[in-house]
């Protein structure tokens, strides 16, 4: 029973690991091609989850609603993501960071009150797909279903993101531009349609993230806030523009917070900003090889 | 842009400024005789629903008001401002509401800490401070004076009622888990308080806290299943509540561990969730809109609903009576002076839709019955209500006026 438990912990603490590194990854690679800390990116993800909400709850009791969401609310979300980098940072990029850093927020006070206008300030509730409601039992723990689905999306979009940088050819030059971003406008390759790719996917990963969390909890304004310094802080451990360190860092703050909570729980909180704190101590610069 | 240029939008935006605020002001003649309330609360952000549901209350109790005459030959008119759940902002905003607006009275707010800070502006400009939302049992228990009232249930009476309620089971080892934050400690401590009192044996297995907006929390309960305790208290609310409640439901927590927590039964808390709320959560609430069902009741849910399209939840309950204390109490006082009208509110009743509810002297406290019951599925609604449900009437589960003036040192 005591293993049983030990058990669950550590399955719950990879799957929200998983929702973890989806958006770590988005602001990563944003963070890696395109220089740009993005703090707009939690928004990106509120605005997944609530996309997943009106999407599913559109489609009514079909039992495929949900699913339709998982797919069609991240590319909505991407598609805001575009429209926000075409339009307004594109103007940015050569300015310093402190200017960068001053525009994204401004765009979070923008998107959160469109969210407001657009949604209320009601939280929203969705549930996971029929097949994956209710609980398995694991040597007589309860483990919900729907976190044994993440487990298994989270390596999916890691494979995706791989197979994404090594094997086309924008992900490649995406790869490039973030090792030295000069020298590949010096090949005579149109930066612009890196960087423009580069953040529709940053994009698309906040919003899988939203719309994957959003049956997991509940959908209200400030949970841009919750991940956004939870994603940092994961770039940050991992190591700035590193994907794999996103994964790594994702792994050591989910970890340490469901197991935290066995070993102390009424100071689990912590637990998993002690162990990023720790690692920065040690290596400064992250667990991985930053690109910065 | 050239300078000239510059300098010409400039003064085209001054120009159009000056001109907007003086057709605005001429406009809006300040009726001498309006009464005017200036309301203070949280109008951007996850607490709006409560504060707007208040508000809504409010509106629709001075709507009747107004149409009956009003009082004293006046209207009652309101302003609001949003305080953005910041203590700093909303003190500010309560400054400019006397010296500005010059209202007659403040009424406000969901947050504690902007109540609390509002109250002391209040005691030192002696103006009358009305608090509908915020739960903090200190606004009029320890930090209470003359100048501030509540027309909400606080975290005393909500603790009280709830260990009653779950004193009368078999439970002995106690598991406290909730959200660290003031509410969640405040409300956790009262009921535990109230336990010990009620029942001695009782004992604490271990304590659960999360941070605010914590999205998962599938491993804080099943930590807590895996400690076996007879029961669990969660101190939590608002979002923080339905995250709670799905993750029960998730991970089927209340089939095997009993569980209490304040507001569970509340129509604001389960709406959300619909039927995917989990059933057989003990919890508390001082208004439930299809409980009881009296005539009063009743016609304050139809108009309520009529209005807004939703039944009342209990901010709005809270804001309607406060239009109705406000009244009777300026009726009472008979001019619009601010000491009269303090103490024509002191022990006054007014009919509410739960029956007639006194402002208690001592404290300024509404003597306001809770409702405890276990939430259950109804045939009637596509969401969870109250079932089994018992009624505690005010004194039942308020501090004595000896334990008031106990806790401000009198």
């Amino acid at each position: 029973m005591v293993l049983g438990f030990l058990a669950s912990q550590l399955l719950v603490g990879l799957s929200r690991a998983m929702i973890l590194f989806i958006v770590s990854a988005g602001l990563t690679f944003v963070l890696g091609v395109l220089r740009v800390p993005n703090v707009f990116h939690g928004s990106l993800y509120m605005i997944g989850a609530f996309s997943a909400f009106s999407i599913a709850t559109q489609l009514g009791h079909h039992p495929a609603s949900v699913w339709v969401a998982f797919l069609t609310a991240p590319l909505v979300v991407a598609l805001i993501g575009l429209a926000v980098e075409r339009t307004l940072l594109t103007r940015l990029y050569q300015r310093e960071h402190l200017m960068l850093i001053l525009f994204t927020f401004g765009v979070t006070l923008v998107l959160n009150d469109l969210v407001k206008l657009a949604w209320g300030a009601d939280y929203r509730s969705i549930l996971p797909p029929p097949v994956l409601q209710g609980s398995a039992v694991l040597m007589g723990v309860p483990v919900p279903r729907y976190n044994l689905f993440l487990l298994a999306v989270g390596p999916l979009v890691a494979l995706g993101m791989w197979l994404f940088t090594h094997r086309t050819r924008i992900g490649k030059l995406a790869r490039a531009a973030a090792v030295d971003r000069e020298m590949v406008a010096l090949l005579g390759i149109d930066v612009n349609h890196v960087f423009a790719g580069a953040f529709l996917v940053g994009a698309y990963l906040a919003g899988l993230g939203g719309a994957l969390v959003a049956p997991s909890t509940s959908i209200t304004l400030g949970m841009d806030h919750t991940i956004l310094i939870e994603a940092f802080l994961i770039v940050t451990t991992g190591g700035l523009g590193n994907i794999w360190g996103a994964l790594l860092g994702a792994l050591l703050f989910g970890l340490t917070q469901s197991l935290g909570v066995l070993i102390w729980p009424q100071f689990a909180i912590v637990f998993p900003y002690l162990a990023t704190a720790s690692v920065l101590l040690v290596r400064p610069r992250g667990l991985l090889r930053s690109v910065w | 842009m050239s300078d000239v240029r510059k300098s010409q939008i400039l003064m085209v935006f001054l120009v159009g400024f000056i001109f907007s605020t003086t057709v605005v002001q001429a406009q809006m003649p300040r009726l001498v005789l309006d009464i005017k309330v200036g309301i203070v609360d949280t109008y951007s952000g996850p607490p709006a629903v409560f504060s707007n549901d208040a508000l809504n209350g409010f509106k629709l109790a001075l709507s009747d008001i107004n149409k009956a005459g009003g009082v004293l030959g006046s209207r009652i008119t309101f302003v609001t401002r949003d305080e953005k759940f910041s203590p700093e902002t909303g003190l500010s905003m309560a400054r400019e509401l006397v010296l500005q607006e010059k209202v007659d009275l403040l009424v406000g707010t969901i947050n504690s800490a902007t109540a609390l800070a509002i109250s002391a502006y209040a005691r030192e400009q002696k103006i009358p401070f009305i608090v509908w939302i915020a739960k903090s049992e200190v606004i009029t228990g320890a930090k209470g004076h003359r100048y501030v009232f509540s027309t909400g249930e606080n975290t005393a009476m909500a603790g009280k009622a709830l260990a009653q309620f779950a004193a009368s089971r078999p439970y002995r080892r106690w598991w406290i888990a909730g959200e660290d934050y003031e509410y969640g400690h405040a409300i956790a401590d009262a009921f535990w308080r109230y336990m010990k009192q009620l029942k001695p044996e009782v004992t604490l297995a271990g304590q659960t806290w999360w941070k605010t907006g914590e999205p998962d929390l599938i491993p804080y309960l099943t930590a807590i299943l895996s400690a076996r305790p007879d029961a669990v208290f969660f101190g939590t609310g608002g979002a923080g509540m339905a995250n709670v409640l799905k993750t029960m439901r998730a991970i089927g927590f209340a089939e095997r561990v009993p569980t209490a927590i304040h507001t569970a039964i509340d129509y604001t808390a389960l709406k959300p969730l619909g039927l995917n709320a989990p059933e057989g959560v003990m919890g508390t609430t001082d208004y439930l809109f299809y409980y009881p069902e009296t005539s009063d009741n009743q016609s304050f849910v139809r108009a309520f609903q009529s209005a807004y399209g939703t039944p009342p939840g209990f901010p709005a309950f809270h804001g309607y009576i406060t239009a109705y204390f406000i009244a009777e109490a300026f009726r009472r006082a008979g001019s619009l002076d601010r000491e009269r009208f303090i103490h024509a509110l002191e022990g006054l009743r007014v009919r509410t839709p739960v029956g007639m509810v006194e402002m208690r002297a001592c404290d300024h406290q509404a003597v306001l019955p809770m409702f405890a019951g276990v939430t259950q599925k109804s045939p009637k609604f596509d969401f969870l209500v109250a079932s089994n449900i018992v009624t505690f009437r005010g004194p039942q589960v308020m501090p004595t006026c000896a334990e008031i003036q106990h806790a401000r040192g009198q």
